[in-house]
């Protein structure tokens, strides 16, 4: 499944290690929780590096799905009562899917930079929905008390009040997140994403709905971001907009190519270095955008084809 | 609502939109001539307005500050096409996008380094003070009026220069083929700087006016540029025309829903936007 021989010794290098670390840290709670905050937001970034690399569907508006994602939760769960953790992923996952459906089908009419701006507006609208309304604490957002229990069959798997266990939720999300993606790279709808980025009027000659197709990838990433989101209001127990706000688009749009676009696993590479990096900087100076900033404008003159791509051509060298 | 309260809020709608138009017409016009998408213009906006403040404050003369303000951002943009713009041409809309992200994360940090965070509020110049009765409770003030009339003006100035000049003409050329152009001997490259510049400007200035209107915020540019992006939208990419209607409809919409349906006002340009889209996916004046 993993044929690219920089991706087999990323995935080797990071899982193994990943399922070390609360080891390693001796369950420190503070870098825990952070590292936790880096899974869930490689899972965000791997669905947007999905829609933008392999799909060539450019949104800066995903950031819509990630705040949805954690509002569903807080708008359909009782306040102080633990729901079950699998049947609301469910539910996030089916409602997400079909806003994205509706989502998609306006935004989807458009292209390239049409579709760059139409998606920004709409997450900004949603973004000015939430901050506007007092039933969802406007600015402030609003607090999760109660943590849902993920028994299952009688069996309760984690407990997401402990901070290691939620960070093993999460680290498995991730990688079935990943599986997930790979699986469908390598069906036929998967070719045929892939066609259709190569070329849209081929693969329409060839008798295939281009437009639907870009509908379903569009459904199944938003889907996931949604997920993403829901992990994070569960993992800091509140919601706010800021979660909607075109920042967080922009970060993830920024991650996903600081890791190779279109590559997958250089989302999760894409999201360490930079919260790694913005983890650096802030301790350095408040300024930490001034850095960042001049950082991005260097990776894009310079460093076009991602951290993945960098490590390919190494081991393309030493061959 | 009375007539004498339409009628005042029509012309906040129509200041708003005017105003709009002067930032969008840039974004637009870059985007025509050149094929860039800056999201950075909203940054242009903001550094307007604190450029406008620290000049009143240190020449103690708003008119003065507006001059030197609208020199340096003339600079800025000679500057920032130089040295990074230029490097996209040929690049496609992702770079572009990340690019001015990155321009945007540099300038907001150097607003709240050089003027810290603190919103600041710039002073009506005294010669434009005061406020024109409209009955016994209502007037509108001459500041506002004054800024409809500037935009206008620059408005008839954009179109005049783009319609009846050789530069104009070299635009509107530029727009249509830039390979043919420089075959023809047009040192393109100094027509983009120029446009880009212009584009630059014209953001500064808008901001540079708004604000005594405003309070000077950080975020204040990225507000404007959604904005915007809803006008140009609306409007059609690369469309002046397009633009001066977008941003019309948007400053009248958002001015009214504002009182009639305070709820979702923030949210009524982005239905006008969808239900425009789903007419026209190109917007009004598409090409």
């Amino acid at each position: 499944m993993f044929t690219n021989r920089a991706e087999k010794l990323f995935i080797w290098v990071f899982f193994p290690l990943a399922l070390l670390m609360p080891l390693l840290l001796d369950q420190n709670t503070y870098y825990v929780n952070k590292l936790a905050t880096i899974l869930i937001l490689s899972i965000f970034v791997m669905s947007l590096d999905y829609l933008v690399g392999r799909c060539g569907l450019v949104t800066l508006g995903h950031a819509l799905f990630y705040g949805l994602g954690g509002y569903l939760f807080v708008m359909l769960a009782p306040e102080y009562e633990a729901v079950n953790f699998w049947i609301y992923t469910f539910y996030v996952l089916a409602i997400a899917s079909v806003v994205a459906l509706i989502v998609g089908f306006i935004v989807l009419r458009t292209s390239g930079i049409y579709m760059i701006m139409i998606t920004l507006a709409l997450a900004q609208m949603c973004f000015y929905f939430f901050s506007d309304s007092t039933e969802f604490g406007g600015n402030d957002g609003v607090f999760i008390y109660v943590k849902p229990e993920t028994h299952v069959f009688g069996l309760n798997l984690f407990d997401l009040d402990n901070p290691t266990h939620f960070y093993y939720l999460c680290l498995l999300s991730l990688f079935n997140c990943l599986l997930f993606f790979k699986l469908i790279m390598r069906s036929k709808f998967g070719r045929i994403v892939d066609a259709v980025q190569e070329n849209p009027e081929r693969t329409t000659a060839l008798g295939y709905n281009v437009f639907h197709f870009r509908l379903a990838s569009y459904v199944i990433a938003s889907a996931l971001g949604a997920y993403a989101g829901y992990l994070f209001a569960l993992q800091y127990g509140f919601v706010n907009p800021s979660m909607l706000s075109w920042q967080t688009s922009g970060t993830a749009l920024v991650m996903s190519i600081l890791g190779g676009l279109g590559t997958l696993y250089g989302a999760i590479l894409g999201t360490l270095v930079y919260e790694g990096l913005h983890y650096g900087f802030e301790h350095l100076t408040e300024n930490w955008l001034l850095p960042m900033g001049v950082l991005i404008i260097l990776m894009v003159l310079a460093f076009r084809h991602g951290l993945a791509g960098y490590l390919e051509s190494l081991l393309e060298k030493r061959k | 609502m009375d007539i004498t309260l339409f009628l005042f809020q029509l012309m906040n709608g129509v200041q708003y939109g005017l105003l709009l138009f002067l930032i969008a017409s840039g974004l637009t016009l870059v985007f025509g001539v050149m094929g860039i998408l800056n999201l950075a213009h909203g940054s242009m906006y903001m550094v307007g307005a604190y450029l406008a403040w620290y000049f009143t404050n240190t020449t103690g003369s708003f008119g003065m500050a507006a001059v030197i303000s609208v020199i340096i951002a003339l600079l800025l943009g000679i500057l920032i096409e130089r040295t990074l713009i230029i490097r996209l041409y040929r690049r496609n809309h992702l770079d572009q996008v990340l690019l001015t992200i990155g321009l945007i994360f540099v300038f907001n940090a150097l607003q709240s380094l050089l003027w810290g965070n603190d919103p600041l509020g710039v002073a009506v110049p005294a010669w434009l003070d005061g406020a024109i009765p409209l009955t016994d409770m209502i007037e509108y003030p001459v500041y506002r009026l004054f800024v409809s009339g500037l935009c206008i003006l620059i408005a008839i100035g954009m179109y005049l220069t783009i319609n009846r000049t050789r530069l104009g003409m070299l635009i509107r050329a530029g727009e249509s083929n830039r390979d043919m152009v420089e075959c023809l001997g047009v040192d393109i490259n100094r027509l983009y700087t120029l446009v880009f510049a212009a584009g630059v400007a014209l953001a500064a200035i808008a901001g540079i006016v708004s604000a005594p209107m405003v309070s000077v915020v950080p975020g204040m540019g990225e507000h404007v540029l959604i904005s915007c992006f809803v006008v140009v939208v609306i409007g059609g990419m690369g469309s002046i025309k397009g633009a001066f209607v977008g941003a019309l409809m948007v400053g009248i919409v958002d001015t009214f829903s504002s009182i009639m349906l305070p709820q979702v006002s923030s949210m009524m340009i982005y239905i006008l936007m969808a239900v425009v889209l789903l007419i026209r996916p190109k917007g009004l004046f598409a090409n």
